[in-house]
């Protein structure tokens, strides 16, 4: 048995198990709430119940007193739903969230591209248009892998009715393995989208820069295919990083654009090129290669960074050094199943990096 | 439903930030006189993010209600004589270090920060300091008035006020008040709002609040919780002050991480006092202080200068010292005040033999080694009628004022000392930091109100112990000396029905 909560003002929509506290299935799905304390005594988390029952839980009685109770605040860290909930949190809407509806559509593989050794490009054909925002996700359920697996959507949002997705063969990874291996063009799968908060912030005119690691190349990608077809005029610069030459996929694509536009720079950068590969651009890490080509000062921008936790961990770092801070920093992380063991423990400096 | 209802964001905006104005006629810099002169640049105050919507009409809502609820507890608390539900009358020396101790530090706090809420020139920064600020000022109350009715059954509570500017221990939470009080408004801000209530804060109300609710001490317990309601919002404007501080100029970096290095060495000694209570005070004990600094220091803070680290700031050098001290700490300051004790508002005793079982299982490498010969030394010497109080006067350091009392971190048998010399004067430090601490503004320190000092200067009742323990106001022979014997434990006794 859960209980859907619906989180305004932002609308997220988020299922509780019956006895969770909405805290807790909040952070479990992604979706933040401010909180502190996490049991109940600071009431960083109050939050207005606007419709539906709650069990207030271990709410301590001077975090939330009587009269606020009656007034109907509950903190989410303690507050367990006992029927369908509206909240109204501490939360801002993001001005360039579209908010365009989740749906469950039907996907027919209309090809599959080996875009590396490691990577193929899947284009898929909808039963009907889907409306996303570049950099957002869908969730791609297939035959025989528990659950549903996160996948970026690499084109740009004016083409509705195919959608590709950029996907790497994890080690032993089930779903990505399935992909590579038995996937055939033709297949039909179920999916469900639009998600995620990881797009262009366009009502901040600050220039642009996007740094992307293996398949992460995926949403910047569809991102920059989004501005430059609308024609938006503010420096765009994209990092690409790969191991090595045959990983570097979409190089002729970028190099190609950036041709055409003045304002589109683009920087690959190869951390072990082959000799054969005789590569003459940037050797070292993405980040690396960022912070030679803006001398180590990145104030002043907006950075999108999407690729495995270990390069958006060293590209954070870049990025600080710099002097770029979070509010100017959006993610999004390739997180795979074998990503979780070394969390280690965050303190609460920072919110989303 | 209606439209027109604004979100919390939007009604902080109207009714709080709001309220700030341009200065059209009158110049800003006299307006804000010591934004600049500690170094510190600020390119954009609006670069601020509030770390919490609370306007200020529902905060004046909130606190009374929440006063209301907690003194209707301590009411009820003292018509049942709850005095008599705790531990052992031992525990409340705990609450009377606190109250002495600790208590008049929410007053520095409250003044402190009613400073920064005006000094600063930033809105939203100035609204929290001035929430915080009453805060404190609520926190004070309210302890004083949990601690009352310990004050009409137990000796040593009375005088708090008045000791608290001259007895030689509490010269060390008062002098590290009034260090933060008389920098500039954003070291003030490190020191407390960030250094003290964020990173060192768990160090001292979780032992405090804990060690009251594992002695049935359940006032302490009800302030402890009304208290926490309001340390969140301190907390997260610890949190946006140094953030805030580091993203807003490259210059501001060194200067931050210099203030870090000093405060929360200056905290970290303060607790000294914190640690004796853990291991010592406490009839029923709920963590060691050195499990405490392991979890909420080496863990908690260890997280937060990794995130610090993305900032340019590093985990001070000398925490390596103080990982070498944590098995060493509380055992040297209970043995202090075990000697000093007659010149203190509180009784000490010597731990019993369970107790020091514990000691020995929480430190397994000192405690039998350096500290368990002491005490069953003491315990023989007791058992004779010789129990032992040191009439010599301690030398004090001079920047934390606390007695030399700590060991050289490679040998604990070597008390260790440090001296600087400044236009001719030889100064005195119990350790490498509290050196650097002076060195680095001798100015503020040379003229330090050292109790000792002033003693031996004839300035503190001008006589002998006596006439010193006139000066505090300490009611001699009931609120100091061992605890064994003293008119609390015979009081104690006969509530209990023990002969």
């Amino acid at each position: 048995m859960s209980y859907q909560v619906t989180i305004e003002p932002t609308g997220d929509v988020i299922e509780v198990e019956e006895g969770q506290t909405i805290l807790n299935a909040a952070l479990r799905q992604g979706v933040w709430l401010p909180f502190a304390c996490g049991h109940g005594t600071c009431a960083t988390c109050k939050c207005q119940l606007v419709e539906g029952d709650v069990d207030q839980g271990d709410a301590s009685p001077f975090a939330l007193m009587d009269m606020e109770r009656e007034e109907g605040k509950i903190l989410a860290c303690c507050a367990m739903p006992e029927s369908d909930l509206t909240i109204e949190a501490d939360i801002d809407v993001d001005p360039d969230f579209a908010g365009y509806l989740v749906e469950d559509y039907r996907a027919t593989v209309a090809a599959i591209e080996t875009l590396s050794p490691t990577i193929k490009g899947l284009t898929l054909t909808l039963d009907r248009p889907m409306t996303f925002q570049a950099g957002q996700y869908i969730n791609l359920q297939l035959p025989g892998v528990d659950g549903t697996r996160a996948f970026s959507i690499a084109n740009a949002p004016s083409s509705r009715d195919n959608i590709e997705l950029h996907i790497r063969q994890v080690p032993n990874g089930a779903a990505t393995g399935y992909i590579h291996q038995q996937l055939k063009v033709g297949d039909s799968l179920q999916l469900s989208g639009p998600y995620g908060q990881f797009f262009v912030r366009k009502s901040d005119p600050k220039d642009v820069l996007f740094i992307a690691g293996g398949s992460g190349l995926s949403s910047p990608e569809s991102m920059i295919l989004d501005l430059l077809e609308a024609g938006d005029q503010r420096a765009i610069t994209l990092f690409q990083g790969a191991r090595n030459l045959s990983e570097l996929y979409h190089r002729d694509r970028f190099e190609a654009l950036a041709q055409q536009h003045a304002n589109f720079t683009y920087v690959a950068a190869l951390n072990e090129p082959e000799p054969a590969d005789h590569w003459q651009g940037f050797t070292g890490f993405v980040h690396e290669a960022a912070a030679a080509h803006f001398d180590g000062k990145f104030s002043d921008h907006k950075a999108y960074l999407c690729g495995p936790p270990p390069m958006i961990d060293a590209a954070i770092n870049a990025l600080m050094q710099g002097r770029l801070f979070e509010k100017d920093i959006h993610m999004e992380k390739f997180v795979t199943a074998a990503d979780g063991a070394d969390e280690r423990q965050r303190s609460a400096l920072f919110k989303r990096i | 439903m209606s439209p027109t209802k604004l979100n919390l964001k939007d009604k902080y905006k109207l009714l709080t930030r709001d309220l700030d104005w341009e200065f059209s006629y009158e110049d800003r810099q006299e307006a804000f006189p010591y934004e600049e002169f500690e170094g510190i640049k600020i390119t954009d105050w609006d670069k601020w993010e509030d770390p919490f919507r609370l306007t200020m009409d529902a905060y004046w809502k909130y606190q009374a209600e929440k006063e209301k609820k907690l003194y209707a507890i301590y009411d009820a608390f003292s018509q049942n004589n709850g005095h008599t539900n705790v531990t052992d009358a031992r525990y409340v020396n705990a609450i009377k270090l606190f109250l002495t101790g600790v208590s008049p530090g929410e007053h520095a706090a409250h003044l402190g920060f009613a400073f920064t809420g005006r000094q600063m020139g930033g809105i939203g920064a100035r609204v929290a300091a001035q929430m915080q600020s009453i805060d404190e000022l609520r926190h004070i109350q309210t302890q004083i008035h949990a601690m009352s009715h310990y004050n009409k059954f137990f000796d040593g509570f009375d005088e708090f006020n008045h000791m608290h500017d001259r007895v030689w221990y509490l010269s060390v939470p008062k002098s590290f008040f009034e260090d933060a009080r008389t920098a500039g408004p954003f070291e003030f801000m490190v020191a407390i709002g960030f250094s003290f209530e964020y990173v060192l804060t768990n160090l001292l109300f979780v032992p405090f609040m804990s060690g009251a609710a594992y002695n049935g001490d359940m006032a302490t317990v009800t302030f402890g919780f009304s208290a926490q309601s309001d340390e969140a919002r301190h907390m997260t404007l610890g949190l946006e002050i140094i953030k805030f501080l580091l993203e807003q100029h490259e210059d501001n970096v060194p200067i931050v991480q210099k203030w870090l290095d000093k405060w929360l060495w200056r905290g970290y000694r303060l607790l000294t006092l914190v640690a004796m209570m853990m291991d010592y005070m406490l009839p029923q004990k709920f963590m060691s202080w050195q499990e405490a600094w392991e979890l909420y220091f080496e863990d908690a803070g260890g997280a937060l200068f990794k995130d610090l680290e993305r900032y340019g700031i590093k985990m001070p050098d000398y925490t390596e010292t103080i990982k070498q001290e944590k098995e060493h700490l509380s055992h040297q300051a209970w043995w202090t005040f075990y000697q000093y004790t007659h010149a203190a508002a509180f009784h000490t005793w010597t731990p019993s033999s369970d107790e020091m079982d514990w000691l020995s299982e929480k430190y397994p490498n000192t405690f039998d080694k350096y500290y368990r010969p002491r005490w069953e030394l003491a315990a023989e010497m007791e058992a004779k009628g010789e129990r032992f109080y040191t009439t010599g006067l301690p030398q004090l350091c001079q920047t934390c004022q606390i007695p030399m009392m700590f060991t050289e971190v490679d040998d604990p048998s070597q008390v260790a000392y440090r001296e600087s010399v400044y236009n001719d004067e030889r100064f005195h430090f119990c350790s490498d930091p509290c050196k650097s601490i002076f060195d680095n503004e001798p100015e503020k320190y040379v003229h330090a109100w050292l109790p000792v000092h002033q003693i031996l200067q004839g300035n503190c009742g001008g006589g002998g112990l006596d006439k010193v323990i006139e000066y505090y106001h300490l009611d001699n022979g009931a609120a100091n000396l061992e605890f064994e014997g003293s008119p609390d434990a015979e009081r104690w006794k006969q509530w209990k029905g023990v002969a």
